[in-house]
């Protein structure tokens, strides 16, 4: 298992535009993806949890991956939430 | 902030008109208008499209929720319709959206984000979603959201809205044979995904202790159905007309969601009592086998308490003459007055054993009228009558297998009686149960009996014989058979089957037999525990402190303890167990330790022969089970136990 320490950096937050564009791209991986925040750990592929989450702008995550294609999987997803998630 | 303050009345509209997106976003916006939340109506109209166009914000599930952040919004809130007929929102799962939620929010990115997480915490929940778009008006609708908010918010909701919870949409009763874990466990697990379903569930639990939550006749009038997961029988008289699934305890454990959505869904048939109650219970859903699974159980459970007095007293007296030295002769355990106290009162308990067993079996057949002609059965058993000795002949004793046969014949032979009778007008209704039911039943199963006694009891001291008469080696395999049984289903029907010829054999001596399942049916919860204890890094934190219960159930003869952790993980925790359990019932067997009692656990170990080897069998047999499991077990960071959000 992989995992990574960073930062929501979109004023909007994860609403339903990012949340949705970060989980079609996290679909794509066969392995295990999660968001930690606040002690919850939510399914990075399910755009529902996500938003559920609320997580707001400049809260701490840790993006958690797990299984074969972990490294590749890590890498997108913080590129993706450090990028503004196209904010 | 809950979502239902953000909604009213006049921001709902049910069961729409919309025969397209637009369409529907439209009347959305004039329910939002109509409330006064908006201050120019074309200018959130162009934000909220605006919105829609870039992407849209349909959800799996036939759910969308249109947004617009914007000044024209004077007041956060929310409008909501749903759709008589489903409309191509474009949604990701492709399927017709029916319920749309519409947010007004101010300029402000934390409450638009703060209400769109609120909303999509309470529509993760699919059956949730079903009931808002099948709800009849804006009423049930808001009733429905505000349920369905203060159960997940509680310690956010100042009021809750005790009146619609006075109610509940599924009522479920759970009894299990001994009435100590599986019917309690199947309450939880019932409860638990009840509650994550979002449906309103009581569950009653019939256990040793008696019924505890009753349901009342006002809940049973007002819910949808009922689930019956019972191994054993329950008062069902008071559930005529309604919606009744009858299910396996077992089934209420590993497959509540099932069961819950089968009432919910109104998959059963309505189940009618009445003067004919036998026949229309029949056609329960259960197959032969589970009914008759279900009368042996109504039996056992009733004859356990017995069992458990009668054996430790006796036991008790064995041990008053070993602590006295008296001589180990055929007056053992009565050379004092004491131990005679304790032997004798604990004789005439154990003697209610067979009748007991017999007529419980025979009631759960023919009702009432059963227990009777059960209870004579069972006694015939005992005394080993036959028509050239009707008061008894000692050859002929069948014990344990004639009080099988006799509850069951007793049973039957009263479904006879009261098919045959039920031509009888209503007038002599009366006399059935107190003169013809009795009177015959006892005379037809004092025939069978005598008839039957020679037989089962030659069958009987065949096996007793050859019980007593097995060499040491095939005693330490039976005693391994045993011991593994218990721990193959933990409480099913092997460890019953188990348990049900362990408390049998005490009848006929076999103490041994005894000892060596109760040892097989401790292990597993045992082995568990203390596997937590010793690989931690194979459990998770929160299963290590349950595990921690299970030295406590162990120590108890609790086998069911082990259940949770053998459901999880089956293929490894089952024969990990069964290998621990079966060391344990041999070695019980290799320092011929012998048991009086059928249960009890640690606390019955003072009246164990060989107590201190006793012990000795059951350590070698959790750590060789702790061990195995240690080893096979994959350890917690290898599989990173997830955990879903909402």
């Amino acid at each position: 298992m992989v995992s990574e320490k960073t930062r929501l950096v979109n004023e909007q937050g994860f609403h339903m535009r990012p949340a949705t564009d970060f989980a079609n791209a996290m679909q794509k991986y066969d392995c295990d993806i999660r968001i930690e925040y606040n002690d919850n750990q939510i399914n990075a592929k399910s755009m529902m949890n996500i938003i559920a989450a609320g997580i707001r702008y400049g809260s701490d995550i840790t993006i958690m991956c797990d299984g074969k294609d972990e490294e590749k999987a890590l890498r997108e997803a913080v590129d993706l939430i450090e990028s503004g998630l196209s904010e | 902030m809950r979502i239902i303050d953000l909604l009213r009345k006049d921001s709902i509209e049910i069961g729409a008109n919309a025969v397209n997106k637009e369409r529907a976003i439209d009347i959305l916006i004039d329910l939002h208008e109509k409330c006064s939340v908006i201050s120019d109506k074309e200018k959130f109209r162009k934000e909220i499209f605006k919105r829609e166009n870039a992407s849209t914000t349909a959800l799996p599930n036939g759910i969308a929720i249109p947004h617009a952040k914007s000044d024209s919004v004077k007041k956060t809130s929310l409008s909501a319709i749903t759709l008589k007929k489903g409309i191509d929102f474009s949604s990701p799962d492709k399927k017709p959206t029916k319920l749309i939620f519409m947010i007004a929010a101010t300029n402000d990115a934390d409450t638009h984000l703060e209400v769109l997480s609120k909303l999509m915490t309470l529509l993760v929940d699919n059956v949730f979603c079903n009931k808002l778009i099948n709800a009849k008006d804006c009423e049930e609708f808001l009733r429905l959201i505000d349920e369905k908010e203060s159960e997940r918010f509680t310690e956010q909701s100042t009021v809750t809205p005790s009146v619609h919870k006075a109610f509940y949409d599924v009522l479920a009763v759970t009894a299990c044979p001994t009435g100590i874990a599986h019917t309690f466990m199947a309450a939880e697990s019932l409860e638990k995904k009840a509650k994550e379903m979002g449906v309103s569930i009581k569950v009653e639990t019939n256990g040793s202790a008696g019924a505890k939550n009753i349901l009342t006749d006002e809940e049973i009038e007002n819910c949808k159905g009922i689930i019956v997961a019972a191994d054993r029988e329950v008062n069902t008289a008071r559930f005529d007309n309604k919606r009744v699934l009858f299910t396996k305890v077992a089934d209420g454990i590993h497959k509540p969601e099932v069961l819950i959505n089968n009432i919910i869904e109104e998959k059963s048939p309505i189940f009618h009592t009445g003067n004919t109650s036998k026949e229309e219970k029949v056609t329960r859903s259960d197959n032969a086998g589970q009914r008759i699974y279900r009368h042996l159980m109504n039996g056992v459970s009733n004859m356990l308490p017995f069992v458990i007095g009668g054996g430790i007293m006796i036991a008790i007296s064995f041990l008053i003459d070993t602590i006295l030295s008296m001589p180990q002769d055929g007056a053992f355990g009565t050379h004092t007055e004491a131990s005679q106290f304790f032997n004798s009162i604990g004789s005439i308990a154990f003697s209610f054993m067979m009748p007991v067993l017999s007529g419980f079996i025979a009631m759960s057949i023919g009702d009432r009228p059963g227990l009777a002609v059960g209870f004579v059965g069972g006694m015939l058993a005992t005394t080993g009558s036959t028509f050239l000795l009707p008061l008894g002949d000692s050859n002929s004793i069948s014990g344990f297998l004639g009080a099988l046969a006799a509850g069951f014949l007793s049973g039957y032979i009263v479904l006879l009686i009261k098919r045959i009778f039920s031509f009888l007008p209503k007038s002599m209704e009366g006399i059935k149960p107190v003169l013809i039911y009795p009177l015959l039943g006892i005379i037809l199963i004092g025939v069978i009996m005598c008839a039957l006694n020679p037989y089962v009891g030659m069958l009987n001291n065949l096996l007793f014989n050859a019980l007593n008469r097995m060499n040491t080696a095939s005693r330490v395999l039976l005693g391994a058979v045993l011991g593994g049984m218990m721990a193959i289903d933990m409480g099913g029907p092997f460890n019953k089957a188990a348990y049900v010829f362990g408390t049998a054999s005490l009848a006929t001596g076999g103490y041994n037999i005894m000892a060596s399942v109760m040892i097989g049916g401790m292990v597993p919860p045992l082995a568990i525990a203390l596997c937590a204890t010793i690989f931690k890094n194979k459990f998770s934190e929160k299963d290590r402190k349950s595990a921690m219960v299970n030295y406590v159930m162990g120590l108890c003869f609790i086998t069911e303890g082990a259940i949770p952790f053998a459901a999880a993980d089956p293929i490894r925790v089952i024969p990990s167990c069964i290998i621990g359990s079966s060391i344990a019932g041999a070695l019980s067997m290799v320092f011929d330790c012998s048991l009086m009692a059928p249960h009890g656990g640690i606390f019955v170990f003072p009246v164990v022969t060989n107590a201190l080897q006793y012990f000795i069998a059951l350590a070698v047999g959790t750590i060789s089970g702790a061990v195995i499991l240690g080893l096979v077990k994959k350890s917690e960071t290898e599989k990173k136990v997830v955990k879903n959000y909402g």
